[in-house]
């Protein structure tokens, strides 16, 4: 039990820290790179984005 | 797969979850114990109840760009609000897990402090750019607070999982639990912030990893806060343990230091009683010093 929660939390950070890697390079492009955990969808695009970022698409 | 996540409706089961984890949390009596936790849910309860209605009625009775405004607005106050009570959360767990042990508790907020703190300063360093302002500034800055908060977090799930023995704890213990559902909640938020880049669109696949990895954080929370807690260890450490030995150091180094007047005290700080005492022991110390007699006699 014990190793099995060790390694599961050492899974979790090893991919944050691998994910962190990567949002650095994203984030040098000058674009939205950020996500509430929620299960709401995220809003991606600009507020006076054109198609709404297909808002209406989802129902 | 945007389809399967609008299919699946994952959104709506949120608020539910959320709900039942704060029934829960105040069912347990461990709400203000958990307060920084309790106004995380609450945020998130209140976020969902203001988006979905937004969701439903796009287009239906809501114009879509003016849906999506409120939504967007809505969603990154959110946010920005969820990032700052992250960090209190992880402050506050930090306390709860180092209760036993006062002296590293007090060193570990103290060096904590100053962590957020940079990390505030850095979140705002790093917006500042001359091509960002208004909304594009706040959304950079909430990302980069966002993003050390959830390394801030696994730092802290690393640390509770691996020294859980010293502070009595256990895999059933609430702050465990938290610990572990709040480094979930961390890795997904990352993971989120390397993929973002490649989903234009709201409802993604990375948009689904997002619900099921909340649904089962809130749900593991859940079970934690509805059954009884099992109760702390008495924590027996070896005499050469190295969590006891910075513990009484740390101790040591919190303490308030006496302070001594050498010189430059004006007569009129003292109380006449105290200068009747100090007039009193000089006259009786003069003579013992003046004559050696009285010294011989006093070593004879």
């Amino acid at each position: 039990m014990k190793l099995i929660v060790r390694a599961f939390v050492a899974v979790l950070v090893l991919t944050g820290a691998a994910a962190t890697t990567q949002t650095s390079s994203a984030s040098t492009q000058n674009k939205v790179v950020a996500a509430r955990t929620s299960m709401l969808p995220i809003p991606s695009c600009a507020p006076d984005d054109p198609n709404a970022c297909g808002m209406s698409q989802g129902r | 797969m945007g389809n399967l996540l609008a299919g699946l409706h994952l959104e709506y089961v949120e608020p539910i979850l959320c709900g039942m984890m704060i029934f829960f949390l105040v069912r347990s009596k461990t709400a203000r114990q958990f307060l920084f936790l309790f106004a995380l849910l609450c945020v998130r309860l209140s976020c969902s109840l203001i988006c979905l209605p937004l969701l439903y009625f796009c287009g239906r009775g809501i114009e879509k760009h003016l849906a999506y405004q409120t939504y967007f607005y809505v969603y990154w106050t959110s946010y920005a609000l969820e990032a700052i009570l992250s960090l209190l959360v992880i402050y506050s767990i930090f306390r709860l897990a180092m209760a036993p042990l006062k002296g590293l508790q007090t060193l570990g907020m103290l060096v904590f402090r100053w962590v957020a703190a940079i990390s505030v300063a850095v979140a705002i360093g790093v917006a500042v750019t001359p091509h960002l302002s208004g909304i594009k500034f706040m959304v950079a800055m909430v990302t980069q607070l966002q993003q050390t908060s959830s390394i801030l977090t696994l730092c802290l799930l690393l640390f509770v999982c691996f020294a859980i023995r010293p502070m009595g704890l256990s895999y059933q213990s609430r702050i465990f639990g938290v610990s572990l559902g709040l480094g979930i909640m961390a890795t997904v938020s990352l993971v989120n912030a390397a993929w973002l880049t490649h989903s234009p669109n709201m409802y993604s696949t990375i948009s689904l990893i997002n619900g099921l990895a909340v649904g089962l954080t809130l749900l593991m929370w859940s079970a934690y806060f509805a059954f009884p807690e099992p109760k702390r260890r008495i924590i027996v450490l070896p005499t050469t343990s190295p969590f006891l030995r910075w513990n009484q150091i740390s101790m040591a180094l919190g303490d308030d230091p006496g302070y001594v007047a050498v010189g430059g005290i004006p007569p009129e700080l003292f109380a006449p009683a105290e200068l009747e005492v100090m007039r009193r022991a000089s006259a009786k110390m003069t003579p013992a010093l003046e004559s050696p007699a009285a010294m011989h006699s006093l070593s004879a």
